[in-house]
């Protein structure tokens, strides 16, 4: 025992003193999952996040000129692992991407305390739009309670929701519960009915019971907050069960092009709203194609990179690198520290121009963070399974975040006071 | 040589009745416990708190807990899991209800809690044996984590579902919640854990412990020679369950500080009963030894690449790990199918006699 321990208690120095002599770089850790349950999803995503800074790197020698080290730490989509990869990277990590909401829920605490910036793209926890409580957490560019807000807009858009039933075909899980409050509020204010149906973590695969309980209750929609198996599982389901797939929306976690392409031309019509959308002639692809590719640095495929995933893994990076080069520009200096980065994040300003400037046209709507509002809020397309892959099926569509605001402030409150002493930005005037 | 017992002399029953008759044995532990309470934490980094020292000792415990049931009264249980959620979610429920209420005391008291579910789900065991039991303690292992999910009361219908350790004060010092420090929280660890080890060795090694044994070896002819067995299985199933209730409670109150009911489904049971085999089942240091092996261990193998500078994907990395790690359980188990303190014992016993053995 004790030499094991000794020789724990070397690999941990040596570990430390290792990072430590590395300087002159940016340390943006993800903690990726390549493996386990959810390995099909994660590797596009960490595979655009990675050739996306790759490209930085090679093209403009990193951000602002110093190199971007953005590291993978294997999680397995595993809590446990998660905390792990976060107490190992924090030492020397400007921000830190936790990925599973799970492991969201149990670093967002631990990020006030030990002041990194904690990015999570469009998931997490959606009170985090409220910056001046979670000063530290970001979910730029939009949050569940958008997703949630703008699939009843465009449903409400092909006709009048009175009197309608919506099924919530959600994972019992943190995540899929998020947007139910918003879903309330909004089957209340419209006048339709809404069913949660939740499916257990151990039924992903065999949704059999619950699509029984939809053809029961003969919705006019079912909305779908699923994620790894659960999403392949519901589109068979949907397809032998018959349901009209142009009914069937889903969130942008379920708009996996693999999870489709196992169904084909039978889930012909299916939506899911996102705000990320892979464009193959933007320029970001050619240098990507140009820099990383071509010289054998990528891990992905051909294929790969035409999903929407993969798209989505590029404006992730391309948000984390946003925020570092406004951090930058404001601070007069190129290495940057967690605190200063998380000033950067607050004020990214992803406009039309902006996105055209970093060659992203038509990936990512534009869109801004303050220092009250940490999501941006940034609106997406819905998208629609055309057979072989997703299309554009509408135009811009921009959540109406007044209707919830007050969910976000109460919420939000209730975190912070479940969480005393929970440090607020007071300098926050907005 | 270094263990030679020869001159150890027993003059009284107290001397020869003591937890650790052989001195070499008594020197052992105090080294080991002064490396925990005084060596590790001067040392150790955050790091090393979180994901190696914090969680072995926590996984210990539960080990523990399960070993009573397992190891020494012979009833296999495949719900440990869901016992830790009950004590998790009832220390929830204590600190949120009575706020005022000593963190250390909750914890304690929150193993009454699983305790009592423990004996409630072992009831069937009075009527059934080996694999039969094994799937009605699978069937308390499916019903908790549904009632976890489904009993918004128990997480303070939280929207998320997900219970949150709020921070906790003791004596002006932060020990639960994101504002403690790891160090603390080490020490409140290593303390119940300390405290509970102690009761159990004496536990197993008084009659409450022989009649324990007797039910395991043989029940009809421990029947036979007056030992109750519904005593003997229901005690066996509520310090078990209450072992495991505190390991779960600190499980989530000191170490993971937020926790969903998923947590404690099945994968943690199996791990836990994998750590109890391998380690030793009828052992109290098999516990620890296997909780190092099965938790410790890929923590130490994941940090190796990079500490030597071996540039390799963390995925690689991972896989690996779990292919060694495997195959390490497989090498433990056929070189020694009694675990890991019995690997031990044989050492122990080759150095008692070593130079000279017969």
């Amino acid at each position: 025992m004790k030499h094991f321990t000794k020789l724990a208690v070397a690999a941990v120095v040596a570990a430390i003193t290792a990072s430590a002599s590395l300087a002159q770089e940016l340390y943006t850790p993800n903690l990726a999952y390549r493996t386990g349950p959810f390995a099909a999803t994660g590797i596009p995503l960490m595979n655009g996040q990675a050739d996306y800074l790759n490209m930085l790197n090679a093209r403009d020698g990193g951000i602002g000129g110093v190199p971007v080290n953005a590291e993978e730490c294997e999680t397995g989509y595993s809590t446990e692992k998660g905390v792990e990869c976060y107490e190992k990277t924090k030492g020397t990590a400007i921000v830190t991407q936790p990925w599973s909401t799970g492991i969201t829920l149990q670093v967002l605490p631990k990020t006030n305390v030990d002041e990194i910036p904690l990015l999570a793209p469009g998931y997490g926890f959606s009170p985090m739009m409220d910056g001046k409580t979670f000063q530290w957490a970001y979910n730029a560019p939009a949050g569940y309670w958008d997703a949630a807000d703008m699939i009843i807009q465009y449903l409400e858009s092909q006709g009048d929701l009175k009197g309608k039933k919506i099924v919530h075909l959600h994972l019992d899980h943190p995540f899929g519960k998020e947007p139910l409050p918003v879903l309330e509020a909004l089957a209340e204010e419209k006048g339709f009915e809404l069913v949660p149906i939740p499916v257990g973590l151990k039924e992903m695969q065999n949704q059999s019971a619950q699509w029984l309980q939809i053809r029961r209750e003969r919705p006019d929609y079912v909305i779908m907050w699923g994620w790894g198996a659960m999403n392949a599982g519901a589109i068979t389901e949907a397809v032998k069960t018959k349901f009209p797939m142009e009914n069937f929306v889903g969130v942008w976690w379920s708009g996996h092009d693999a999870d489709l392409a196992i169904a084909g031309q039978d889930a012909k019509g299916y939506k899911s709203i996102s705000w990320s959308f892979p464009n193959a002639d933007a320029p970001v692809m050619a240098a990507i194609k140009e820099h990383v590719v071509d010289k054998g640095n990528s891990k992905s495929n051909e294929e790969e990179m035409s999903g929407v995933f993969y798209g989505r893994g590029i404006i992730i990076s391309a948000i984390l690198a946003e925020g570092i080069t406004a951090a930058q520009k404001h601070f007069e200096t190129a290495e940057i520290t967690a605190p200063q980065l998380r000033w950067g994040l607050e004020n990214i300003d992803m406009s039309e121009a902006r996105i055209k400037e970093l060659g992203l046209e038509g990936m990512v709507p534009p869109f801004k963070t303050t220092c009250a509002n940490h999501t941006g809020n940034s609106g997406g397309w819905m998208l629609e399974w055309d057979g072989e892959k997703f299309v554009k099926a509408s135009e811009l569509l921009t959540a109406n975040t007044e209707g919830y605001a007050s969910i976000v402030a109460e919420k939000a409150q209730e975190y912070a006071d479940a969480n005393q002493p929970w440090a607020v930005n007071g300098d926050c005037s907005e | 040589m270094l263990y030679r017992t020869a001159g150890q002399f027993k003059t009284s029953y107290e001397a020869d009745q003591a937890l650790f008759p052989v001195r070499q044995d008594a020197v052992l532990l105090w080294v080991i416990l002064g490396f925990a309470w005084v060596v590790f934490p001067m040392v150790a980094t955050e790091f090393a708190f979180q994901t190696l020292l914090i969680p072995v000792l926590i996984y210990s415990l539960a080990a523990l807990g399960l070993n009573i049931l397992t190891g020494y009264a012979g009833q296999l249980s495949l719900g440990t899991a869901a016992f830790m959620g009950v004590g998790a979610y009832a220390c929830y429920k204590l600190i949120t209800l009575m706020p005022w209420m000593n963190p250390i005391i909750a914890i304690l008291l929150s193993g009454v809690f699983s305790a009592g579910v423990g004996v409630a789900f072992g009831i069937p065991s009075l009527r059934i044996k080996g694999f039969y039991l094994a799937i009605a303690t699978l069937a308390a292992q499916f019903f908790l984590v549904w009632l976890f999910e489904k009993w918004a009361w128990l997480y303070n219908y939280n929207a998320s579902g997900a219970i949150q350790v709020p921070n906790m004060e003791m004596f002006g010092v932060y020990i639960a919640g994101p504002q403690a420090s790891s160090i603390v929280q080490y020490y409140v660890v290593l303390f119940i854990v300390c405290l509970l080890t102690m009761v159990c060795i004496n536990l197993t090694r008084g009659t409450l412990g022989r009649t324990w044994k007797a039910t395991r070896d043989m029940d009809i002819a421990a029947e036979l020679i007056g030992i109750n067995l519904m005593r003997s299985k229901l005690t066996a199933f509520a310090i078990s369950s209450y072992i495991v209730g505190v390991a779960g409670a600190l499980f989530v109150f000191m170490w993971r500080g937020a926790a969903e009911p998923n947590l404690f489904d099945i994968p943690l049971s199996f791990r836990i009963l994998f750590i109890a085999i391998i380690g030793g089942l009828g052992s109290i240091m098999g516990n620890y030894l296997g909780a190092i092996l099965i938790v410790g261990l890929p923590v130490v193998l994941n940090l190796l690449p990079n500490a030597l500078g071996i540039p390799i994907d963390s995925a690689m990395v991972e896989h690996l790990n779990i292919m060694i790690v495997g195959s390490l359980i497989v090498f433990f188990l056929i070189v020694e199918p009694h675990g890991l303190a019995q690997l031990w014992r044989l050492i122990r016993e080759k150095m008692i006699l070593w130079p000279f053995p017969h």
